[in-house]
């Protein structure tokens, strides 16, 4: 946070991409509405004002908010709890669930695969995905060790061109699945968009951000 | 690397140099919390940095187990451990040497740490704690005291802005233990991360108690209703009452001091069994320390808490330059003895030759004794 002669003034980081649309009404009807620029595609802006004077806005990609919250950057952000599984920040708090971007993660592989093999029998697999510490605790939860080849996105590609078998991905519709001949097979999580705090900056001001959650704990209600 | 000596300088991943003025700045900061520690009654005890493994880690010392460095003792061919916190020592010293002293018993510390690995937000694996313990006591004046205590050392260092944050770990795991919870570990875990969905899910019946909980943070003001207004089970009553009256006697003693209460977090205070708290900065990252209630190896009832001094070094402005004053060649003695008594730092030049100005500028003085006399450069 800046804090200067003045007031301090926070940051809400959000994430880039589809999330964004199902946010703005969010955010308006909690009195957080972003300044025009915000929507504009080709703003080379990149902290943009709010309805609220104290509070702006950063746009980044929707794994760097957790980083940023983390470690006290911004001071409130939006993310999925695929993220937030992923990096278990101990400084992050997760108060609100706002409903939106819901989706899964979950195993996928080949469909002629399915019904081959015994998964009762693995002891090493090979996973492509952009969530490996997820990735890895899941299967070591039943004994089975994860081998992960960290991707940032296409994981669909990784069975057809034999990077991996399997992968574990964000599944919405499971349209993107189908197109490329795979079945998911395991579910790890239900993902919904998180409002995320910063342990610190909560308690030591616990009127500013305590306030900016209630209004949006009420928004998310309404909406 | 393109140069094979830089490898004779790397230190290991969470290891680092104090270098001048830091490492100055850091022991200062050490004697100015111990005179504060000692002008409440705390005296200080010196436990060794390593113990054997089974004493450091009996107990309320179990906690650490996973953060403590490991060697074997070729002399009594017993396992040992390098110590990754004091409390659990200052415990044992209480316990054993100092049994027979009279309760309450006030002991304070000040030392490295070494830690297996360093965390996400805090990577340093090597940390220097100041820190007390109040030990054998179960009264809530003793958890303000700590709090107290705590505000004024760091008042005194000149920590500008401190926030107390006052928990009750125990009072959520008391709740989902008397509430018939036979593991409470994956709710206390979604409580943690304030994980309102989680807590949702998990929860069943119990979730509306526990959001209550979680939404009973804030300044007192506003949370002690919150908070007295929740119906609990007994024991978490108890933990709920306890907290309340530290919040409430802290605030009568120090109506000043920034208070936060959050009861339900529990994260880092694992050996911990009554109220806790942790000390914050506004816009500083990481803690400046953290303290609370336990129970130490001889079961006795115990409070007190931990400064961090690499937090605490890295928050506070800069200290002043000491004034430097170069002496050529054949000053006389007693001249420079004056000076130092007078508070300068004197720099004794060691060779004839180079022109004194310009030595004096490249060894990082402001002034010239010259002639008998002080010379601005």
């Amino acid at each position: 946070m800046t804090v200067g002669t003045g007031a301090p003034t926070f940051v809400l980081a959000l994430p880039k991409g589809r999330i964004l649309r199902e946010l703005t009404p969010l955010l308006t009807q909690a009195g957080l509405g972003p300044e025009p620029d915000f929507h504009d595609e080709n703003s080379r802006k990149l902290r943009f004002a709010t309805s609220d004077p104290k509070l702006e806005i950063i746009r980044v990609r929707s794994f760097d908010v957790a980083t940023f919250v983390a470690f006290g950057a911004a001071q409130l952000g939006v993310a999925g709890n695929d993220v937030l599984l992923e990096f278990d920040y101990p400084e992050i708090y997760a108060p609100i669930d706002l409903g939106i971007g819901k989706c899964r993660l979950a195993v996928a592989e080949p469909a002629e695969m399915v019904g081959e093999d015994d998964p009762n029998r693995w002891s090493h697999i090979r996973v492509a995905t952009k969530y490996p510490n997820v990735t890895r605790a899941h299967f070591a939860a039943r004994g089975v060790q994860a081998e992960c080849i960290k991707l940032s996105g296409a994981m669909e590609l990784a069975p057809t061109l034999g990077l991996s078998r399997r992968i574990v991905d964000l599944v919405s519709t499971g349209a993107t699945l189908k197109a490329n001949n795979l079945v998911e097979v395991e579910h790890i999580a239900d993902v919904t968009s998180r409002l995320v705090v910063n342990r610190t900056a909560w308690k030591t001001y616990p009127e500013e951000i305590g306030g900016w959650i209630e209004r949006l704990r009420a928004a998310a209600g309404a909406i | 690397m393109a140069n094979g000596k830089d490898h004779q300088h790397l230190l290991p991943a969470g290891l680092k140099d104090g270098l001048p003025p830091d490492a100055a700045f850091e022991a200062a900061m050490v004697e100015r919390l111990m005179a504060c520690f000692a002008s409440w009654g705390y005296e200080r005890v010196k436990p060794p940095l390593i113990e054997f493994e089974d004493a450091l880690l009996s107990g309320m010392g179990a906690a650490m187990a996973a953060d403590t460095f490991r060697l074997m003792d070729p002399v009594s061919q017993r396992m040992m451990g390098l110590r990754a916190d004091m409390t659990p020592q200052v415990g044992r010293i209480a316990a054993s040497r100092l049994k027979s002293s009279a309760r309450p018993l006030r002991l304070s510390y000040a030392g490295q740490v070494l830690r297996v690995k360093g965390e996400q937000m805090r990577p340093e694996r090597q940390i220097g704690q100041a820190g007390v313990e109040l030990i054998g006591t179960e009264s809530a004046a003793a958890d303000a005291e700590a709090v107290l205590l705590a505000a004024e050392a760091l008042k005194q260092l000149g920590v500008a802005a401190l926030v107390v944050d006052l928990n009750a770990p125990m009072l959520a795991v008391s709740y989902l233990r008397e509430s018939g919870i036979a593991d409470p570990a994956p709710i206390i875990a979604a409580l943690d991360r304030k994980d309102a969905a989680a807590v949702k899910e998990l929860g069943g019946a119990l979730a509306p108690t526990l959001q209550q909980l979680m939404n009973a943070v804030g300044a007192p003001a506003q949370a002690l209703d919150r908070l007295a207004s929740i119906a609990l089970t007994p024991s978490a009553a108890a933990q709920r009452d306890r907290l309340v009256e530290v919040a409430t006697l802290v605030q009568a003693a120090a109506p000043d001091l920034g208070l936060n209460l959050d009861p339900t977090d529990h994260r880092g205070f694992e050996y911990h069994t009554g109220v806790t708290f942790s000390l914050l900065g506004r816009g500083v990252a990481g803690e400046f320390g953290r303290g609370g209630r336990y129970v130490n190896q001889a079961g006795e009832d115990a409070t007190g808490f931990t400064l961090y001094l690499d937090t605490l070094s890295a928050a506070l402005p800069a200290p002043k330059p000491a004034r430097r004053i170069f002496l050529p060649r054949g000053a006389s003695h007693d001249a420079a003895l004056r000076l130092r008594q007078e508070g300068w730092v004197t720099i004794h030049a060691l060779d004839n030759g180079a022109e004194d100005e310009k030595e004096a500028r490249r060894l990082g003085c402001s002034h010239l004794w010259r002639n008998g006399a002080i010379q601005m450069l």
